[in-house]
């Protein structure tokens, strides 16, 4: 299994990463379903937003999330919080990247042009409150 | 300091037991109870409170370090959960099909980068020319991983299905 330390496991902290995330959008009264992606693998968590709720009428509404929490238990995670629906494409990542300084970015795109990107500055780095962190820039953004 | 909009959302729609349940289960390493009510934002004696009780409950485990309490998630109870969330979804058979496409997928990415194990592709990020094939290779060798992991949680549940199984039904 991942990881380099004795007792931490990457796989497995990874994977409660992605666990509390699931709990929490289920709890987001804006989220329909919150479901492990690919089914039986859950290497990421998609889930199906009712944007309407928010006055916001679209296609295919989904957040997907992808957490890896670090080879090491000092590590950085690496994550992102990523939003498509019929004309939308922008996410908040946290990893290493050269488009801007630091690793917290916000990237945005219109159809098949290229990301445009700004930094972002998450508030934390665990993953129960950042999927309410970013589920409140999402309703500004969108 | 006043909350942002999204910590006011999150505290109208959890308690704070569930916000202290959701962060401390996914802590990478042990946090004493001022970081975990720091993050859940939860008044810390509060939060020290129900730490104990998820302790009691054998979801997070207590260690001690310089007289200050840590808590991080019980290994053990992360496994059983999945277990459970498995054999809800799945019967034996369900079980074995899961097993064959996490090992093809497993066998895929061995043939597709010419490497034994995810520590391997991870390796292999360092010597990319672009930044999003670097940032191609972590994700999958993450995703290798978590794979491998629950592979490992398939295996023991068609291992002992009929035990757990029937646990499970009595405890439903």
């Amino acid at each position: 299994m991942g990881g380099s330390s004795d007792s931490y496991d990457s796989a497995i902290a990874s994977h409660r990463a992605l666990h509390s995330i699931k709990q929490e959008l289920e709890r987001h009264p804006i989220v329909i379903e919150a479901r492990g992606f690919p089914a039986g693998e859950f290497a990421e968590v998609v889930a199906d937003l009712a944007t309407e709720r928010w006055g916001v009428d679209t296609d295919n509404p989904t957040l997907t999330v992808r957490w890896f929490a670090g080879e090491s238990q000092d590590a950085r995670p690496e994550f992102s919080f990523h939003y498509n629906d019929a004309e939308r494409d922008l996410g908040w990542h946290h990893h290493e990247q050269n488009h801007v300084e630091g690793w917290g970015h916000f990237q945005e795109r219109t159809g098949t042009s290229a990301y445009s990107y700004e930094a972002y500055t998450f508030p934390s780095e665990n993953p129960a409150g950042l999927v309410w962190e970013v589920m409140s820039n999402l309703s500004s953004r969108i | 300091m006043t909350d942002s909009a999204g910590v006011e959302a999150w505290k109208e729609q959890t308690t704070a037991f569930d916000r202290i349940q959701s962060v401390a289960s996914a802590v990478s390493q042990p946090q004493p109870a001022s970081h975990i009510a720091a993050e859940a934002h939860v008044a810390e004696n509060t939060a020290r409170n129900h730490l104990e009780r998820l302790v009691e409950l054998n979801i997070l485990l207590k260690s001690n370090q310089d007289g200050t309490a840590l808590y991080a998630p019980d290994p053990l109870h992360t496994r059983v959960q999945m277990l459970r969330d498995l054999l809800e979804e799945h019967d034996r058979d369900g079980l074995i099909q899961l097993k064959t496409s996490l090992q093809s997928q497993t066998e895929d990415w061995q043939s597709q980068y010419d490497v034994e194990a995810p520590s391997e592709l991870r390796d292999r990020a360092a010597e990319t020319e672009t930044a999003s094939q670097t940032r191609e290779i972590r994700n999958t060798a993450s995703d290798w991983e978590l794979v491998l992991y629950r592979l490992s949680i398939v295996e023991d549940a068609i291992e002992n299905y009929n035990t757990y199984s029937e646990d499970f039904q009595v405890s439903a």
